[in-house]
């Protein structure tokens, strides 16, 4: 860190910090331009829908608590009835496509980078030079991911917004 | 993949192109975007642009290059929002008649001392600082190696494509996480620690797994995967950083032990040398071969009889001077 | 150095256990299965039968696990945006805090749960 603040050359150089940035790369998934790469917005989606999660998470937890806090559940049906409107209900909804998507998501990273399968194998590059990470199943396991995370959303939706069940 | 159109060669670029580079003076400390137009022609690549630009029209601008075809890895740019080496980016490649723009900017996540020349003391530091080289119980032999160590295809093969890195940092430029944090390692560096990990012919693997596993080694990787989209050598970072992970999991909980090469040395004591087995006797017994070699060859060129010489070597062949003279006479 | 990959894998674990206890929760609310409305699922009596039976410890656990996965990715993230070794100290420190409130109110919901006298 303090040799980069610095600069190059020994501290000798002014030199210019072109970091994109934090905010930049966590939230912009077209940062490089690359064609065919949906692993970066993989990224970016699971990085946003994880801060979504964890965020419901602690409010979850929050309401959860109250019938205990309060000790009865005059409270906990007066916040249910309070939380029954279409403002909610989207809020509702954004979560559950957040879960879905970090979820099955979350099953392909599982199995990428602690199982270490379907990463491809090592091999002589040959023309068209595609590189084995673009060319292995996590690739397809990636399209599926998308597919199935956007059904279950709208599955989620039509409960949520009381069409089905 | 910075090679993704093998045929941006034979393709005619436009009849002019606009380059817009991102400078940066460090006296003022001052970014600008400066164009420059140039005329380019067919099998232009944007390095030769640059280099055309600063012969011609303007010699202030600083980049760093040296062998022209992909092999140093100087001249790694940001060309149109990609990382790409620009010395195999054909202007045909990035420019269209419609769109005929190409923008330059300096590698991102590096420090940039001028223009588009970024500073790669940090990098470098953190490519040496995963040792990369093999380490060996027996230091003196790895100094002096007086043995050879057996590796099979398959196990070259398993780390052939990582060891094929040129260390020109588009992998680091393309990563979202060296994007926010300068101290994380990069996919260069975790690729080279992956290399030699895996490298049966490295004995101390522990000591390379210790450097990474640290809050800003291998665990801030999170498979996005851009490392391997823009290498020019298809090293495939992303893989080799998944592997690395993997392993030093296994090791964490006791399930991995490094298969290591066996040595293949030369024999101390020379054994006496098999005899030769016995000469093949001739196909027909009934002809003499050896007077047949002896025989003159004549063959005719234009009507002109042409005499070659024998083709067993005689006692004159080995002669020199006069002596040759004297023995070409007494033999004739 | 080299201690990094503790709360790595524990990250991985949690994840693991997430996938299986977290399909469960949703379930609940899956009228499908419940034979229940969306709605009704949130009545105190089907709150209070889940809690205080054996699913109880089931989503005890969903709280502690999708609380440390949670809130570890977030320290993570922390030391990406704003590093340095202080700073990573206050992170650590933050994640360890944070975890037990969230973790202690999680567990208290479930001891402390009172039975509804509501009729359904």
């Amino acid at each position: 860190m303090s040799k980069e603040e610095k600069g190059g050359l020994n501290g000798v150089v002014k030199t210019f910090r072109n970091l994109p940035g934090f905010w930049r790369a966590s939230l912009n998934p077209w940062l490089i331009r690359v064609r065919n790469h949906p692993e970066r917005l993989a990224f970016v989606l699971h990085r946003v829908t994880g801060a979504i999660i964890l965020f419901y998470l602690l409010l979850h937890i929050l309401v959860t608590d109250v019938p205990a806090y309060h000790h009865s559940w005059s409270s906990w049906q007066s916040l249910m009835a309070s939380f029954n409107n279409p403002a909610n209900h989207i809020g509702e909804f954004i979560v559950a496509g957040c879960v879905f998507y970090h979820g099955l998501n979350g099953i392909r990273l599982l199995l990428t980078e602690f199982f270490g399968v379907c990463i491809g194998k090592p091999e002589r590059p040959k023309p068209p030079y595609i590189p084995p990470t673009a060319k292995s199943c996590q690739r397809k396991l990636l399209y599926a991911v998308f597919i199935l995370a956007a059904i279950f959303w709208v599955l989620s939706g039509l409960i949520i917004f009381g069409v089905w069940g | 993949m910075a090679l993704s159109d093998l045929k941006a060669a034979t393709k005619v670029p436009p009849k002019e192109v606009t380059i817009r580079i991102r400078r940066y003076s460090p006296t003022t400390g001052k970014t600008w975007w400066q164009e420059y137009k140039i005329k380019p022609h067919r099998g232009m690549t944007v390095l030769d642009a640059l280099l055309e630009i600063k012969a011609k029209i303007d010699h202030t601008i600083v980049m760093r290059y040296s062998c022209r075809m992909g092999v140093c890895g100087s001249c790694g740019m940001i060309i149109n929002g990609m990382p790409r080496l620009a010395c195999q980016t054909q202007i045909a490649e990035v420019a269209t008649e419609n769109n005929p723009v190409i923008t330059l900017e300096p590698l991102y996540n590096f420090p940039v001392l001028r223009d588009l020349l970024t500073d790669f003391t940090n990098f470098f530091e953190k490519h040496r600082s995963v040792k990369p080289y093999l380490l060996r119980n027996d230091e003196a032999e790895r100094e002096e190696p007086y043995d050879q160590y057996i590796m099979s295809p398959e196990e070259y093969l398993d780390i052939y494509e990582y060891s094929l890195c040129i260390s020109c940092g588009l992998c680091y430029a393309a990563c979202p996480v060296a994007a926010a944090d300068p101290e994380y390692l990069g996919p260069q560096a975790l690729a080279y620690a992956a290399r030699y990990v895996l490298d049966v012919r490295d004995e101390k693997p522990e000591i390379r797994l210790k450097i990474v596993d640290t809050e800003h080694g291998c665990h801030r990787c999170h498979y996005a995967g851009s490392c391997s989209m823009v290498c020019p050598k298809i090293v495939d970072p992303a893989q080799a950083i998944q592997r690395l992970r993997h392993i030093l999991y296994k090791w964490k909980l006791g399930m991995w032990r490094k298969k290591t090469a066996r040595t293949a040395s030369a024999p101390k004591v020379w054994k006496p040398r098999k005899p030769l087995p016995p000469e093949v006797k001739p196909v027909r017994p009934d002809i003499d071969y050896e007077a047949i070699e002896k025989e003159p060859v004549t063959i005719e060129v234009d009507g002109i009889k042409i005499t070659l010489r024998h083709l067993i070597p005689t006692k004159a062949d080995k002669m020199f001077g006069e002596e040759r003279k004297r023995a070409e006479a007494q033999s004739s | 150095m080299g201690n990094a990959s503790r709360l790595a894998i524990w990250q991985y674990i949690t994840a693991i256990i997430l996938i299986a206890v977290l399909t469960g929760h949703l379930i609940e609310r899956f009228p499908p299965v419940t034979h229940q409305s969306y709605e009704q699922s949130l009545s105190p009596s089907t709150f209070y039968s889940r809690l205080k039976g054996a699913w109880g410890i089931g989503l005890l656990l969903l709280a502690y696990v999708a609380l440390f996965h949670g809130l570890n990715g977030i320290r993570g993230m922390l030391y990406e945006w704003l590093p340095g070794r202080r700073r990573e100290k206050v992170w650590d420190a933050l994640f360890w805090i944070l975890f037990i409130i969230f973790a202690s109110i999680a567990t208290y919901t479930v001891i402390a749960l009172p039975a509804p006298t509501l009729p359904k």
